[in-house]
């Protein structure tokens, strides 16, 4: 009887195999969604978009959410706020400070117009547009 | 008979597993840490051009492509046309100048998805010179 017990060998395979797909699931998933799930805006698709190669480290991210409200990270401020933000953007960084705009794919051009008008306020002109290259 | 019944020689030839784990291991976290993930973000350039005070109201600038951007659709140089139209349009004055100035007025109560869309038609081929007009309606 007990020799059967002896001889029992744990089979390591298909546990490894698991714990393989798991870790490249996670890898995987947590690199996507730290990109585009960071916002509350779902942003359209530009697949023939520029890939940005250096990242300006002074970029303010705006993000402008469906009903039109400005958020940066994902706290919604109001405009004179917005505007407050981005002086002191140009006080410290100068006014070649990148603003990103993240807009919804429904949020109106009225609300992102008001932002891009807040930015020439503000004298910051380089303004660009956030989009999705491929569907994450 | 006895032939038959023998058994294979070497009954438990054990595989060992563990290098290889340690090398598929090596060989995961190397990948892990060199692959730089695919960026999923790009940024559409834009520039608003500043209203000159004194140019006159109803002056149009003569070498301009204009691009619309309405709710319902595009439409270039005031003529209606679908998105495909507009890639198109923008291929044809693309083979002919890439640095021509597109001039894109927005309007107001369209969405943001619909101005992407066209940015995306203007960096699909290549035209980088855009200005980009709020209008007020």
């Amino acid at each position: 009887m007990k020799k059967q017990y002896t001889d029992a060998k744990l089979d390591m395979t298909p546990m490894i195999d698991v714990v393989f797909q798991l870790i490249i699931f996670f890898v995987v998933t947590a690199a996507m969604q730290s990109k585009a799930m960071e916002s509350n805006v779902r942003m359209a698709m530009a697949p023939n978009g520029p890939v940005e190669e250096v990242k300006d480290p002074r970029t303010v991210t705006v993000d402008v959410i469906a009903d039109g409200r400005i958020q940066i990270m994902k706290t919604t401020i109001s405009e004179g706020q917005l505007l407050t933000i981005l002086n002191n953007a140009r006080k410290t960084s100068g006014q070649s400070t990148p603003v990103v705009i993240r807009g919804d794919l429904v949020t109106k051009h009225e609300a992102i117009k008001r932002v891009m008008d807040i930015c020439g306020k503000a004298g910051l002109w380089k303004i660009r547009f956030a989009a999705l290259k491929e569907k994450a | 008979m006895a032939r038959t019944r023998k058994r294979p020689d070497s009954p438990a030839a054990e595989l060992e597993m563990t290098p290889m784990i340690d090398v598929v291991f090596q060989l995961l976290i190397y990948f892990i840490v060199t692959t730089k993930p695919v960026d999923v973000i790009t940024n559409l350039d834009v520039f608003r051009p500043a209203p000159d005070p004194n140019a006159p109201k109803d002056q149009k600038p003569p070498n301009l492509v204009r691009v619309g951007v309405f709710q319902d659709g595009y439409t270039v140089n005031d003529v209606r046309a679908t998105p495909e139209r507009l890639d198109e349009a923008l291929a044809k004055v693309a083979s002919i100048d890439a640095g021509q100035t597109i001039m894109i007025t927005v309007s107001a109560v369209s969405d943001h998805g619909q101005l992407v869309e066209a940015l995306n038609l203007c960096a699909k081929n290549g035209l980088k010179s855009l200005s980009v007009v709020s209008a007020s309606n």
